[in-house]
Formats: structure tokens, sequence, C-alpha cells
């Protein structure tokens, strides 16, 4: 217990540049392995796939949540501690459906795209595709199909940007399918 | 404030020009080449302890009866060379050294960029909407 109070999200203060930095040099290596902006967009979403399937186990010790007991809550959790616990940023939920399965994230700015530009030739490259395989893996370890998809995005010229979520369907059997 | 701007890498092939007005963007051209001759100078005059701010700015280069020139080195020894209308002679020191600053804080986020390699062209909005703002009071 006091090992997890003092795990609080000041001890591992490291610097955003350096992350984005990272981050951007990651992307612009796979542009130039695989030189077609669709099968970059589909690398990154599985990379964040296998990001998020372990690092929900650190979400869920380090924040103490219980089981969500709708979608509503589950969007909450990860706009408000999700979020707010990894990238340091709070981004708002609107845009529910009248079903109350698909919600729009909307993040004033995105930590990932600090200095970054997208050249010409990359115009349909989802930049932080990533993001997106991150919140499918982690909801897929606890039990929700959801589908993850950019609507808008701060790079190609829009105001903000906008993920949209829309819940599939509850995985009853308890083993995941083997991921790539 | 200013008439032409430019952005040259460290073999002085140029990275960034913009001049207003275009017509006689061949003449600042030049004039920005020539002035590199005096900006080797400055530098080579002034030995090794070049990590003060201060010395990062080179000062006025040299004047002609239209403009004067002005340069700025950094410690990648990139320059960046300033022309600015002599008729315009309320700019101050100061003003030309926060120019220059606002100037090289936009390289280095260019630099931050992942899809720019160091030595291409500069093609940023970001770049060029900075250095419009700069010289957009001339006209």
């Amino acid at each position: 217990m006091s090992r997890q109070a003092g795990r609080g999200t000041e001890s591992k203060k490291m610097n955003s540049e350096l992350f984005t930095l990272t981050y951007g040099a990651l992307v612009t290596q796979l542009c130039k392995d695989y030189e077609n902006d669709e099968d970059v967009n589909k690398q990154l979403d599985k990379m964040g796939y296998n990001i998020g399937v372990r690092l929900i186990e650190d979400f869920l010790a380090r924040s103490n949540v219980g089981r969500c007991h709708d979608f509503r809550e589950t969007a909450d959790v990860i706009s408000k501690i999700a979020f707010k616990m990894y990238l340091g940023i709070t981004p708002s939920i609107t845009n529910w459906s009248p079903g109350g399965d698909e919600f729009s994230l909307i993040l004033e700015n995105n930590p990932l795209v600090d200095f970054v530009e997208l050249p010409d030739n990359h115009s349909s490259l989802i930049y932080s595709n990533l993001l997106c395989g991150v919140l499918r893996g982690a909801l897929e370890m606890v039990q929700m199909a959801v589908d993850v998809k950019f609507v808008q995005d701060t790079l190609k010229g829009d105001s903000v940007t906008e993920i949209r979520m829309k819940f599939i369907r509850r995985i009853e059997d308890n083993l995941p399918a083997g991921e790539e | 404030m200013a008439v032409c701007i430019a952005v040259i890498a460290k073999e002085n092939y140029p990275l960034y020009i913009r001049s207003i007005p275009t017509e006689n963007e061949l003449k600042f051209h030049y004039t920005v080449h020539t002035s590199l001759d005096v900006v080797d100078e400055k530098i080579s005059a002034m030995g090794k302890a070049l990590v003060d701010q201060r010395e990062l700015y080179l000062g006025l280069l040299y004047p002609t009866e239209d403009y004067k020139v002005y340069g700025y080195v950094t410690n990648s020894k990139v320059k960046f060379v300033m022309v600015v209308d002599s008729s315009n002679t309320a700019l101050r020191d100061n003003e030309i050294r926060s120019m220059f600053r606002k100037l090289h804080n936009s390289y280095t986020d260019i630099m931050c960029n992942p899809f720019y390699n160091p030595g291409d062209r500069i093609q940023s909005r970001a770049f060029d909407n900075m250095v419009n703002s700069m010289m957009v009071q001339v006209c």
C-alpha cells in the first residue's frame, strides 16, 4: 500500500520533449521502412495494442478504480484518470450516440504532436494512431471490445483532435485471442 | 521591419530565403551571399568563447545606402541574416536581437519536427507565418 501511494505520478518525471522526439523518430522510421501510409497506420495500431494490453495492468494497480458498470463510467475513467496519468492531459467527452455506445474524446492539445508538421507526401498518415491501439488493447484486457479511430486531427488542419470510441461487445471468454 | 530574412546552413548554402518586395529577390540573394564573408570574418575573430548569448548576435554586418545587414550565428554554425531598410531608423538594437531570438526559437521548433531532415530546405507553415509577421510591417 505504501509503495503504491509513493509511486504517484510525480515519481517518474521525464522531459516531455524527449518523449515527443522519441515518438517522432519512431513514426518517421516506420515511414521509411514501409513507404506506404496505410501500412504505417496498421503498424502503429499493432504497437499501440501491445502497449495497451500491458499498460492496463499498471493503470489498474496505480489508480485503484473498481469495475466500471457501464460505458459512460469507462469513458470518464479513460479521460479523467488514464489520460491524465500517462499524458498529463484531460480530454473532454462529447457526442454520445443515442444508444450510449459511442462517444468522442476531444483533445485540445496532443503532446505527441508538439512541433510536428505533416509533409504533403504523407497526407493519409494517422500520426497518433498508437493511441488508438493503446485504448483498444487496454479495454480488451478488461473484456470490452471497442473500435477506436481518429475523426479529426490537428496535424491535418482541424482545430482539435477527436477520437471516436465505439463499444462493440463484451468479451465473454477470458482468454484473449493470440495477438500478433 | 525586415525586408529580407535568410537562414544559411553550416555549409553555407541557404535553407530559407524570403524577401519583400519579391521583384528584387535576386539582389537580396547576392546581398546575403556577400554578407556571409563578413559573418565568417566575425566568427573567426571571436575565437573559442562562443557560449554567451551576446556572442551569438553578430550585430551590424555592413551598411549600404539602402539597407543594413545584421547577422546571428548559432552554436551549430547555422547563420541567420536579416536585411532591414535603412530608412527605418526607429529600429533599435534590442528589437533586432529579439527578432533573431524569435527566429532562433522557430528554427529549433522546426528541428524538432521528426519529418524534417537537417540540411533540407525549410518548408514549414509555422516558420513562414513567423517570418511574415516580422516582415509585414514594411509594406
